[in-house]
C-alpha cells in the first residue's frame, strides 16, 4: 500500500462510528467520576485512564490513519513515550515521595487537611 | 513497492527508495509530534507526581477551586467534534473537493474557537476568585495557621489603605466599612483568641473557623456544621457578656457623673472642702479609668457581635463566605491549592496555546484552494490537531474528574 497516497475511498462511515464511540467514552468517564467506583479512588482513576487510553487509541488509529498506513511512526513515537515515562519515574523519589523525607520543621509548613480538631481530638 | 516521490521506473529497472516511504512534510510532522509527546509527557508526569505526592486528603476537590466538570466535558465534546470535522476536511481535499474541504475546515476553526472561549470563561471565574498563581505571593494558603493570618492581616491593611484614598464612590465606602468590620470583628478577635490560649487544638479551631468564614468551600459539610454551631454559641456568649458590660458601663458612667457633680459643688464651696475635694477627685479619676476600660472591652465585643450578625450567620444558616458573597478577595485556605493552581494553569495554558496555534494554521489554510494537491498539507495540520485532541483526552479526567 502506498503510504503517502491513501486510497481515495472515503472512510466517513468509520469516522462517524469512531466519533460516536468517543462521545460515549467521554460520557463513560463522566459517569465513572460520579459512580461508586470512586469510593475506592484508585479504581476510579484507573478506569478513567483506561477510558482515556481507549479514546486516544481510537483517535490515533482512525483519525490519524494508522489503521490504513504503515506503522513506521512507532519508530519515532514509542521511544519518546518510553523516555517520557522514564522521566516521570525519575521524579518519583524526589517529588512524588517528597513527604516521607520532610523534616519536622518542613512538615509544619506542609499542606494540612482541613478537619475539625475538636472532632479528631476525641 | 513504490516510493512516494519516484513512481517512474528507470530504464535499468532500479528505482529510488527513500529512507521512509512518505512525504518529508509528514515525516517532519511526526518528528515534531514526537517532541510534543515528550513535552506533554513531562508536564503531565510532573502534574501526576505532584498530585499524588501531596499530604493525604489535601488535594482540592473540583468544587473547591471553581472547576466545573460539565464545562470540561463540553470542551471534550467540542474537541472531538473538531477532530471529526478536520478529518472530513482532509477527506474532501483528497476527493479534490476544495469547497467542502474549506467548509469543514471553517467549522473546525469555529469549534476550536468555542473551546478557547469556554477555557477563557473558566479562567476568568478562577482569576476573579483569586485562584491563580501570582507574584510575589498567591492568595492560596496551605493551612489555617499564623502565616496565613499574617497574610490576611496584611492584605486587609493594604486594601483599607487603597480604599481610604478613594472614599468618594459609595461602593468604596461600603467595601471599606466591610473590611474594617472584618479586621476588628473577625481577624483581631481571632488573633486575640489564639493569643489567649496555649491549647494548640483550640488555636487551630479558632483559625480554621476564621478560614471557614473567608472561604467555606474547603470544608466538608460536617466541619461547616461544627463551625456554625461554635459561632452560634459564641454569639450567645458575646451577647450576654456585652449586655453585662453595658450595664456595668452605664452604672460606672452614672457614678462618674455623680462624682463630677459633687466635685463641682465642692469646688464652689472653696477652701473648707479642700480635703473632701481631693478624695472625690481621686474617686472620679478611678471611675473615669473604669469607664475607659469598660469601653475598650465593649468595643471589640460589639464589633464581634456585629461581624457575626453580618457575616457569619445568615437566615439560610450558610457561612458568610466573605470572598464569594462580598467579593473581598481575601487570602484563603485551600490545602495544596497553590500546587493545584500552578499545575492546572501550566497544563491547560500550554494546551490552549497549542489550540491557538492550530487555529492560526486553519486561518492560514482557509484562503488556499484545498484540492488534492493540498491534501497532504491538510493532513499534516489535521495530525497536529488530533494530537492536541489526544492531550485534552488525558487532561480532562486528570484535571476535572480525579
Amino acid at each position: 500500500m502506498n503510504d503517502s497516497e491513501p486510497k481515495p475511498q472515503s472512510h466517513r462511515t468509520i469516522f462517524g462510528i469512531v466519533f460516536l464511540m468517543l462521545c460515549g467514552l467521554t460520557a463513560l468517564s463522566y459517569w465513572i467520576a460520579n459512580s461508586h467506583l470512586m469510593d475506592e479512588p484508585l479504581h476510579g482513576w484507573l478506569a478513567m485512564i483506561a477510558v482515556s487510553a481507549a479514546k486516544a487509541f481510537l483517535v490515533i488509529t482512525f483519525f490519524m490513519h494508522l489503521w490504513w498506513e504503515k506503522r513506521w511512526k512507532y519508530v519515532l513515537t514509542i521511544p519518546v513515550i518510553l523516555l517520557g515515562g522514564v522521566l516521570v519515574l525519575l521524579l518519583v523519589p524526589d517529588v512524588a515521595d517528597r513527604i516521607s523525607t520532610y523534616s519536622k520543621t518542613r512538615s509544619g509548613h506542609a499542606p494540612l487537611a482541613v478537619e475539625s480538631p475538636l472532632e479528631s481530638s476525641h | 513497492m513504490t516510493t512516494t516521490t519516484h513512481n517512474d521506473l528507470p530504464e535499468n529497472g532500479l528505482r529510488y527508495q527513500s529512507a521512509i516511504p512518505v512525504s518529508r512534510g509528514k515525516v517532519a510532522m511526526w518528528l515534531f509530534l514526537s517532541t510534543e509527546i515528550m513535552f506533554f509527557t513531562a508536564m503531565i508526569g510532573t502534574y501526576v507526581v505532584l498530585r499524588f505526592g501531596v499530604p493525604e486528603g489535601t488535594w482540592p476537590s473540583p468544587h473547591e477551586v471553581h472547576v466545573v466538570e460539565w464545562l470540561g466535558a463540553l470542551n471534550t465534546f467540542v474537541l472531538i467534534c473538531s477532530s471529526v470535522t478536520i478529518v472530513f476536511s482532509h477527506e474532501a481535499a483528497k476527493q479534490d473537493d476544495p469547497k467542502t474541504a474549506r467548509r469543514w475546515l471553517l467549522l473546525t476553526l469555529l469549534l476550536g474557537s468555542v473551546f478557547l472561549g469556554v477555557k477563557g470563561f473558566e479562567y476568568a471565574s478562577k482569576f476573579h476568585a483569586g485562584i491563580c498563581p501570582s507574584f510575589p505571593r498567591s492568595s492560596l494558603y496551605d493551612r489555617a495557621d499564623t502565616v496565613w493570618l499574617s497574610g490576611l492581616k496584611e492584605n486587609i491593611r493594604e486594601q483599607i489603605g487603597v480604599l481610604e484614598k478613594d472614599k468618594q464612590s459609595p461602593h468604596s465606602q461600603e467595601k471599606l466599612e466591610q473590611l474594617l468590620l472584618v479586621q476588628s470583628g473577625l481577624v483581631q478577635w481571632t488573633e486575640t483568641k489564639v493569643g489567649k490560649t496555649d491549647d494548640p487544638l483550640m488555636q487551630r479551631f479558632a483559625l480554621q473557623s476564621l478560614a471557614w468564614q473567608v472561604y467555606p468551600e474547603s470544608f466538608s459539610q460536617q466541619e461547616k456544621d461544627g463551625f456554625r454551631t461554635y459561632i452560634e454559641n459564641e454569639q450567645l456568649e458575646v451577647a450576654e457578656l456585652l449586655k453585662q458590660k453595658q450595664v456595668t458601663l452605664a452604672a460606672a458612667k452614672k457614678k462618674l457623673e455623680e462624682l463630677q457633680q459633687e466635685i463641682k459643688t465642692l469646688k464652689e464651696k472653696g477652701a473648707p472642702a479642700k480635703e473632701e475635694l481631693a478624695t472625690q477627685t481621686g474617686l472620679a479619676n478611678k471611675a473615669t479609668a473604669e469607664v475607659t476600660t469598660l469601653t475598650s472591652l465593649i468595643t471589640p465585643l460589639a464589633r464581634r457581635s456585629e461581624a457575626i450578625d453580618k457575616f457569619c450567620i445568615r437566615q439560610s444558616g450558610e457561612a458568610g463566605a466573605l470572598n464569594h458573597d462580598l467579593d473581598l478577595q481575601l487570602p484563603m485556605v485551600i490545602p495544596s491549592g497553590n500546587t493545584w493552581a500552578n499545575t492546572y494553569f501550566m497544563l491547560t495554558g500550554f494546551h490552549a496555546l497549542h489550540v491557538l496555534i492550530g487555529l492560526i494554521a486553519f486561518v492560514v489554510l482557509l484562503p488556499m484552494s484545498l484540492g488534492a494537491a493540498k491534501a497532504g498539507l491538510v493532513e499534516n495540520v489535521a495530525l497536529y490537531w488530533h494530537f492536541v485532541d489526544i492531550v485534552w483526552i488525558f487532561l480532562f479526567p486528570l484535571l476535572y474528574l480525579f
